[in-house]
Parts: structure tokens; C-alpha cells; sequence
């Protein structure tokens, strides 16, 4: 297995390029990890984007019919960086429609399992983590809100890094909710997230939100105590809870220290994260009128209002729910009561969290269940898939940096643990990955791309 | 929430939907604003949190910054001459 220095070193030709991206396509059919493949590319390290990032000249749609055509005029700051340090673009990942769902199935074409292509690959960043499961040489750019990362990464036995909020620039990314949004990377390596890591963060002109990591993030002590939320395990599938004491024992085997601690104020994290993902996506849709982005309807003979009511017809479901509860939380009759509140509790929660984490990592198994088939996913209710999030949300809700990395296989499938720490800890994160890497290997089903 | 609210959020948002959507969303949509009362069982004393982490303000000079590819984001709309073409107000 080559690092990304190696692969560098390698300088692999223009046939390689060419025998990967023709693999791809032929998985893809299959997977649909890409909604679209650069068959162009001929050097570099293959990086793959999520479609919610902008690259220039690229179709750039979220998974979403209303973006059908877009294609930016510009590369979000994370493409530019990376491209400038000679990674190779190898096209657009596929994923929720702007970021809606924690399966990966509200896309045109949903995603499928690697491991099981009857099973989810989980989301909302799909096809990112479908694209670090097959493909051996690689990194993918990614996007999380709720969990968007850290959930497809386990399910497709991958290593996800979420930064702190506001230590990767936002420019060029399709905005669904401002104060959650945050763009990390999914990788097979942590050495090699921890490689693109250096590259993307730091402040941007274009992204006022976007602040450079305080003086020695880098080279902080390594974690050594590790602080389990005792309850909320209780809702976790028996099958996954016994995996991660198992995971427990092993890294306490390792010289970690081991606490077990509860935090109730943690339990309305979901609703407290969905009231105020909901109200920020609702505002964020308003900008797609049919005729700004890609998508033109070109009837102009119609009033602003039937045009605009018709290009959101191209809305999938679970945008169009958000659109109706976010509007309504917004509401002036009922704003103090849902969208207020939520972000008085969101600061509880995370000085409760963030206190936590600067004494230890807090480790929680990433998801609470296997992944899924497709067809028992499609069975849930809206609610009942929001509740999914339950162990990813709490970290996303108050921006902290966490890593999500394979710890073990259940009946053939992926399970994965994740470690949060406290602000700008994201070096301590990739350092105790590395270190769990050291003595675990992990299992891919396909390796396109060996060199 | 009630029925004349709903049509009256849906009109709000500019969205259209069938009878059979109408209704299998107000009921997802009843779900989920029942479940949101679980936020009554904590106290609401702290400040707002507006954004996760404090970040500092940052502030730029308020200057223009030419875009010089101007053919590529009219590209993406149907435009007469050097105007954007959208509907009637």
C-alpha cells in the first residue's frame, strides 16, 4: 500500500489514469459512487469531490434536479488548494440531494454498499466514501452537517475526518445549513488525510468565517484518555454495541485510559440539530428561482411566482419537507419557541461537550446500527431516519473536530468508531488513528487504482 | 399543525404538491414538530449560539474584486445582450 509521497514519487503515466477511470465507470454502474467521471485526467493523486463542491467548468448539481446543468465558473478554495499541489481531479462524488439523508438514497440514483450492493452506503457523502472503499490511491473531498462524513465513512469501512468548524474555508461550497456546514476529507489512510488536511485548512479571503488553526495544533500531546458517553450507547444495536467494547478493550490494551461518563443534555441534541439545519437549509434554498443556476426553465411569459413555484418542482421529497418545517420554524409566531430555543440549548450542549473533550477523546461508536439494506432504509419513516444521526449529530450540532475509523467487521460489514475532540484537536485525531492503524488492518472489497 | 396552516406554509414556500403528497407529508411533518418538544425538557438560559464555535470577527476592506470570467457565469443563464433574462414581476 503507497502513501501519498510514494504515489508522488511513482509518477504513474497516462495509461493509469486511463485504466482507473475506465474501471470506475464500470463499477460505477453498480455503486454509483460518481455522478460524473473526468476521463481526462492524466496526473496527479486522484481526488474525487463531492458534488455540493464547486469545481470549475465541472456539472456541479448536490444530486439535485434543480442544479441540473450548473456548471461554476470557479473551484471552491479546498478544489483550488489541492489542485495547486498537484492532486488530480477525477470527478464528482454522488450523495443526498444537498446533503438530505443519512443513506445516501435521495439521489436520482442512490448509492449502494461495497461491501453488500444490496445494503446503503450511508450519507450524505455517499459517493466520497464508495470512492476511498474501491479505489486504493486516493482521497475524497467531503461535506458534513449532521454527520455527512463520519456516517458513510463507517458504513463503507473508511477513515473520515470533520474539522472544527471554520478551520476549512466554505467558499464554493453549496450552502445547506451556514453554522453546521464544514468541509473534511474521507481517505483508506489517516497519514493521507492528514496529508490533504495540511493543504485545505487555514483562512480565506472569501470565507469570513474561515480562521487559520491556533500556533502548535500541529504538534499537540497525543490522547491518552478516552471518555465514553455511557447513555447514548442505549439506543446502539446490540451487534454494534459489543463491537465497540471490544474496540474498548483493545485500545485500553493500548496504553489508552478509559472513563465512562453520561451527559443528558446530549439527548435533545437531534432536535436541536434538525430545528436549526432545517431553518438555515429552508433559507438557503430560496436562491434556486429557475433561472440563476444551470437549470433554466425559459418560459419567461409566466409571472415570478408560478416561475419560481415551477422550478421548485424539481425539488426531491425530503428538500421539500425541509423547506415547509424550516419556514415554519422561522415563522414569527413560533421562532422564540423552536428556533431560539434550539440555539440557546445548542451552547449548553457544546460547552458540555467541548469541557469533556479537553480532558479526553470521547469515543462513541459512529453509527448505531449496521448499514442497512436499501430496502429496509426506504421503510423508515422521515423521523425515523433522522434518529439514525444520533451519535454523529452531537459533535456536528457544536462544530468539534472527530474522526471516524474502521474498528471492526460484523457479518461481513464495516463497523466504525469515532473519537471527538476538542477545538483544533484534529492533528491528536489523525495521531490516534495512526496509531490504531498500526495494529488493525483494514479490509477493502475492491482495490482499482494499485500501482 | 392544522390544515390551514399547512396550505397557507405551502403557498409560503412556493411549492406545489399533489393530493397524496399533501397529505403524506403533513403527516411526516406533524411527526417530526411533535418530536421537536423534546427541546421543552431542557432550559433555554444560555446565549443564542448563532455559530459553534466563537469564531473573531473578521472584517475585509470593502473593495471590488474583478471577476474576469464573466462569459462562465453567463453561461449558466439565458441572457439577451449583456442582461440576465428572468421572469416577469
Amino acid at each position: 500500500m503507497t502513501g501519498i509521497k510514494e504515489f508522488i514519487m511513482k509518477n504513474p503515466d497516462g495509461k493509469y489514469y486511463k485504466k482507473l477511470t475506465e474501471e470506475l465507470a464500470r463499477l460505477n454502474s453498480e455503486l454509483n459512487a460518481f455522478n460524473n467521471i473526468n476521463f481526462s485526467v492524466s496526473s496527479g493523486y486522484p481526488l474525487s469531490v463531492k458534488d455540493n463542491i464547486c469545481v470549475k467548468g465541472v456539472e456541479t448539481t448536490a444530486s439535485s434536479g434543480v442544479l441540473k446543468g450548473y456548471k461554476p465558473p470557479f473551484n471552491a478554495t479546498a478544489v483550488e488548494r489541492l489542485l495547486g499541489k498537484g492532486f488530480g481531479f477525477i470527478g464528482k462524488t454522488n450523495m443526498d440531494e444537498f446533503g438530505f439523508g443519512s443513506f445516501g438514497l435521495n439521489s436520482a440514483n442512490p448509492s449502494r454498499n461495497p461491501f453488500d450492493k444490496e445494503r446503503v452506503a450511508g450519507g450524505s457523502s455517499s459517493g466520497a466514501a464508495i470512492a476511498a472503499s474501491i479505489i486504493e490511491n486516493h482521497i475524497a473531498l467531503a461535506e458534513s452537517t449532521g454527520g455527512s462524513i463520519a456516517a458513510p465513512a463507517s458504513f463503507c469501512g473508511v477513515v473520515g475526518l470533520t474539522p472544527t468548524y471554520g478551520v476549512v474555508s466554505r467558499y464554493g461550497l453549496i450552502d445547506y445549513g451556514n453554522s453546521l456546514d464544514k468541509i473534511g476529507l474521507i481517505g483508506r489512510r489517516a497519514q493521507d488525510i492528514k496529508y490533504a488536511f495540511d493543504i485545505i485548512r487555514g483562512s480565506d479571503r472569501y470565507d469570513a468565517t474561515c480562521i487559520d488553526m491556533p500556533k502548535g495544533s500541529e504538534t499537540q500531546n497525543p490522547i491518552r484518555k478516552l471518555i465514553v458517553l455511557e447513555n447514548l450507547l442505549e439506543h446502539v444495536e446490540e451487534n454494534v454495541r459489543d463491537s465497540f467494547e471490544n474496540t474498548i478493550s483493545k485500545l485500553s490494551g493500548l496504553g489508552f485510559e478509559i472513563e465512562n461518563k453520561k451527559a443528558e443534555e446530549l439527548e435533545s441534541s437531534i432536535a436541536v440539530y434538525y430545528i436549526i439545519a432545517m431553518a438555515e437549509a429552508s433559507t438557503n434554498l430560496a436562491k434556486y428561482t429557475g433561472f440563476k443556476y444551470g437549470n433554466s426553465l425559459g418560459d419567461f411569459s409566466k409571472d415570478y411566482n408560478e416561475f419560481f413555484t415551477e422550478a421548485r418542482d424539481k425539488f426531491g421529497e425530503e428538500a421539500k419537507r425541509r423547506i415547509v418545517l424550516g419556514t415554519y420554524i422561522r415563522s414569527a409566531s413560533v421562532r422564540e419557541r423552536y428556533y431560539y430555543k434550539a440555539l440557546q440549548i445548542r451552547r449548553r450542549i457544546g460547552q458540555r461537550l467541548s469541557g469533556m473533550a479537553k480532558d479526553g477523546g470521547i469515543i462513541l461508536p459512529t453509527m448505531p446500527m449496521l448499514p442497512p439494506k436499501l430496502s429496509e432504509a426506504k421503510e423508515l419513516s422521515p423521523l425515523q431516519s433522522y434518529m439514525v444521526d444520533m451519535l454523529t449529530v452531537p459533535a456536528n450540532l457544536t462544530g468539534l473536530p472527530h474522526i471516524s475509523f474502521p474498528t471492526d467487521y460484523k457479518n461481513g460489514l464495516p463497523v466504525g468508531t469515532q473519537v471527538i475532540g476538542a477545538p483544533y484537536e484534529e492533528y491528536r485525531l489523525l495521531d490516534l488513528a495512526e496509531t490504531w492503524e498500526k495494529g488493525f488492518r483494514y479490509r477493502f472489497a475492491y482495490n482499482l487504482g494499485s500501482l | 399543525m392544522d390544515y390551514k396552516e399547512f396550505e397557507r406554509l405551502l403557498k409560503v414556500c412556493r411549492l406545489r404538491l399533489g393530493e397524496d403528497e399533501k397529505e403524506k407529508m403533513k403527516k411526516d411533518i406533524d411527526e417530526i414538530l411533535s418530536y421537536f418538544n423534546e427541546i421543552d425538557k431542557v432550559k433555554g438560559d444560555a446565549e443564542p449560539a448563532y455559530q459553534p464555535i466563537d469564531l473573531p470577527e473578521q472584517l475585509r476592506e470593502d473593495s471590488v474584486i474583478p471577476f474576469e470570467d464573466v462569459d462562465a457565469i453567463l453561461s449558466n443563464t439565458k441572457t439577451y445582450r449583456f442582461y440576465v433574462i428572468g421572469p416577469k414581476i
